[in-house]
């Protein structure tokens, strides 16, 4: 009777440890699934090209200021806009350069994630072209210029007259290419 | 829902959704409860608590679908 | 249950066991683990206490008087770590360790030397996370809720609290194991499961939802960790993560974790307030069911802790409709603890007052909780002094009066001594009075826009903060009271009888001699 009791107990703590274990890899498998959740239902795709929609109508009766914003986090890189800001009608195209050099002495693998200000911004924002959507190697020394092309459409609200678009170039370690896939 | 003590070991799908259902609002008759207690198996309830919540999840969901349209 | 009068077990105990301090580091008896636990949980909660006085005193005038915002941080993020991970959740494990095998007639925990493990991890979780105030860099300081990439940034101090979080997850588990073994396969004859007493249920249910979403808590900090130190990026934007994930899969775990520190609280009041209404509980099987259901329930609504996080619309409705639905079989329980009540003989001790005191505080919490669900409601309040004032609401009037009411309630059959029942009236009419005078400010300050965590406030929050900060120094004071109270009632209370509750009806008051024997329960009673 005692016996069958802690055989009983045994068994129940092996299928509790069994359990817990289980529930620690679902903690892990969590993290794919998301990130499939978030490709699927489009929610965070920013490193990805917006389809060229048709055809934007120009509204020329508004003007609105686009700031532009460079920065590098952790890396030897100089990254700069060539125009820190552009006057504009909504829908219309508009193509900036960016420069990046690399002031050190080895290649270096940077990855580009950019930020909007206001921050529903994304929602109005459709870019065709940008150096975010890859990875961009870099020699020892080289300096690159690079075009993002995009449109705000009409639809922004009108109390805004002044958005920021901001980048932030981050290291890749070697072999990284984990922004990429998305 | 009288039941003879002749079917007493029969469990519906419907008596495990009744318990469910009754679960999430928090009431349950106790001769309804007793009957449950004598002829559910743990096994049955979880595995309906599991498909509940996922109904559960889908009615939600389905709401807020009526409402975003 | 019939109430059978006299000691069940046959015969007493040689306890030869080590004296002295062997004693308790090796320990296997329940009782003993037990112990150990409350009583370091009620250490932790004075250091908690203490970090949480720390605050108020920084906030008592605006401007920076005392802590620098750095420490203040550091403070506001341990209090809450020590207060969830080291005082309410092991206090609530060593109420499970004290009753459960008495209150289903079971000899021991199913696994004692396991049990006796999973408690000395706690002391060295604790001197981890107090001791990283000590290191350079201090304690972590992103909110107890360590969020990256503040928590991918601090420095060793963040690294010792992912330890001690480890550390505690682990004892959790163990403890939980432990307790649905014991309550599964150790019952008495005849004490079927729809027998158990409610704490027993609620704790079978909260022990669940321990191993359910512990071991993701365990998966996450471990991600921290290899981010901060082993080159991944699961959290680090650069490196393709994203650190919002992180909030996702914690809330994962947090939303559950709010429900493990209060469906025991839940457990408790079932138990004594049906003692001092001399009646059965009212509704006991919808008590079992709802109680289920909000376990269940709260894995689907974790999403509600970060509506300003960036979401779908769909995202947003759909949690708050969940959230909002979890509250019904909640509801239910207050209607049921009220319906006990009802025309029944009542008396008012003080676990009874505890009782009342923590229904009547937890509704003013659960609904200052459903209206946070509300979506624009809660982009205005969130991260505001109202959210504080809600899980104050919820865990120190909800969690720890419970706790309260539990220990003034068992402490006659665990010591065989009465407490003094003046001044623990004392102790509860004290801690309502200034439990309220510092949160019920709070809601006003919230709602007025004051942020949480952040050491200096504007002047026009100026009075209100005082007010909360005096009662908060109040409330402290208070709970020395009631420290000085279980020391006088362990070494000088009187005799308590074996049922001094002339209500209770579960088996560690029929069945066994106050004080409750070193081994108990070693043949198992006969249940009816």
């Amino acid at each position: 009777m005692v016996e069958n009791k802690s055989f009983a107990n045994v068994v129940m703590l092996r299928k509790l440890l069994f359990f817990t274990l289980v529930m620690f890899v679902f903690g892990y498998a969590l993290v794919p699934f998301y990130e499939k959740f978030c490709e699927v239902t489009g929610i965070n795709n920013l490193l990805q090209p917006d389809v060229q929609a048709k055809e934007i109508r120009v509204d020329e009766s508004r003007w609105i200021t686009v700031e532009f914003d460079a920065n590098t986090r952790g890396l030897p890189w100089q990254f700069k806009p060539l125009q820190t800001s552009a006057r504009i009608h909504p829908g219309e195209p508009v193509n900036v350069m960016y420069e990046i050099t690399n002031n050190s002495d080895r290649e270096i693998n940077g990855q580009a994630i950019p930020s909007y200000s206001p921050r529903f911004l994304d929602k109005h924002l459709k870019k065709f072209e940008c150096f975010c959507f890859t990875k961009q190697v870099l020699k020892p020394n080289e300096t690159r210029q690079m075009p993002v092309q995009f449109v705000i459409e009409p639809g922004l609200p009108q109390d805004i007259q002044t958005v920021t678009i901001s980048y932030t170039f981050f290291e890749l370690p070697d072999g990284t290419a984990a922004a990429v896939k998305r | 829902m009288s039941n003879s003590p002749a079917d007493k070991n029969h469990v519906s799908v419907w008596q495990i959704a009744k318990a469910v259902l009754s679960a999430f609002m928090g009431i349950r008759k106790k001769s309804d409860l007793e009957h449950d207690a004598a002829t559910l198996k743990p096994a049955h309830v979880i595995i309906g608590g599991i498909i509940g919540g996922l109904l559960f999840v889908i009615g939600v969901f389905s709401v807020v679908k009526l409402v975003i349209n | 249950m019939a109430a059978v009068h006299g000691d069940a077990h046959g015969h007493e105990h040689d306890d030869h066991h080590p004296s002295g301090i062997m004693r308790w580091i090796t320990t296997t008896n329940h009782k003993d683990i037990g112990t150990m636990y409350l009583w370091f949980s009620f250490a932790m909660f004075l250091v908690g206490g203490t970090l949480a006085m720390g605050i108020r005193a920084e906030l008592y005038q605006p401007g920076i008087q005392i802590l620098e915002p750095e420490l203040f941080n550091q403070f506001t993020t341990l209090h809450g770590l020590i207060m969830v991970f080291g005082a309410i959740m092991p206090a609530f494990v060593g109420f499970a360790n004290w009753q459960v095998p008495m209150m289903i007639g079971a000899p021991d925990m199913a696994f004692a030397r396991m049990n006796n493990w999973s408690f000395w991890l706690l002391p060295v979780a604790a001197t981890l996370l107090v001791g990283s105030f000590f290191v350079p860099g201090g304690a972590a300081a992103g909110g107890w809720t360590f969020y990256p990439p503040l928590s991918t940034q601090g420095g060793l101090g963040v690294d010792l609290m992912i330890f001690s979080v480890h550390i505690l997850g682990a004892s959790s588990i163990m403890g939980s194991i432990n307790i649905i073994t014991t309550i599964l396969n150790m019952r008495a004859p005849g004490m079927t499961m729809m027998k158990m007493p409610l704490f027993v249920w609620t704790w079978l249910i909260t022990a669940y939802l321990l191993v359910l979403v512990m071991p993701v808590l365990a998966g996450v900090v471990t991600m921290l960790l290899t981010d901060r130190h082993f080159g991944t990026s699961f959290f680090n934007a650069a490196g393709g993560g994203d650190p919002v994930m992180f909030q996702h899969i914690f809330w994962f775990f947090g939303h559950p974790e709010v429900y493990i520190m209060i469906l025991p609280s839940f457990g408790i009041v079932s138990e004594v307030i049906p003692t001092f209404s001399r009646k059965p509980l009212f509704g006991y099987s919808s008590m079992v069911y709802a109680t289920a259901s909000i376990a269940i329930l709260s894995c689907v609504v974790w999403a509600h802790h970060m509506f300003t996080a960036g979401m779908p619309t769909v995202g947003q409705l759909f949690f708050m409709y969940a959230t909002m639905l979890i509250a019904v079989p909640t509801g239910v329980k207050v209607f049921n603890w009220t319906a006990t009540m009802w025309r029944g003989s009542m008396s008012f001790e003080t676990p009874m007052l505890f009782s009342i005191g923590f229904i009547f505080l937890f509704v003013i919490g659960g609904f200052s909780g459903v209206i946070c669900a509300i979506v624009p409601i809660d982009i205005q309040v969130q991260d505001t002094y109202y959210v504080i004032a809600h899980f104050h609401y919820v865990l120190v009037s909800g969690s720890l009066f419970a706790l309260f009411a539990g220990a003034y309630y068992w402490i006659p059959k665990w010591t065989g001594r009465m407490y003094n029942e003046t001044l623990g009236k004392w102790h509860f009419w004290l801690s309502m009075f200034f439990f309220n005078m510092t949160f019920f400010v709070q809601h006003f300050l919230g709602l007025a826009g004051m942020p949480r965590r952040i050491p200096d406030y504007n002047l026009q929050f100026a009075d209100f903060n005082m007010i909360s900060s005096l009662g908060a120094f109040g409330f402290g004071l208070t709970q020395l009271l009631f420290l000085y109270i279980m020391i006088n009632c362990i070494r000088s209370g009187d005799k308590a009888p074996q049922k001094p509750w002339d209500g209770a009806t579960t088996l560690e008051w029929t069945h066994l001699p106050t004080p409750a024997p070193y081994h108990s329960f070693e043949k198992p009673p006969i249940v009816k």
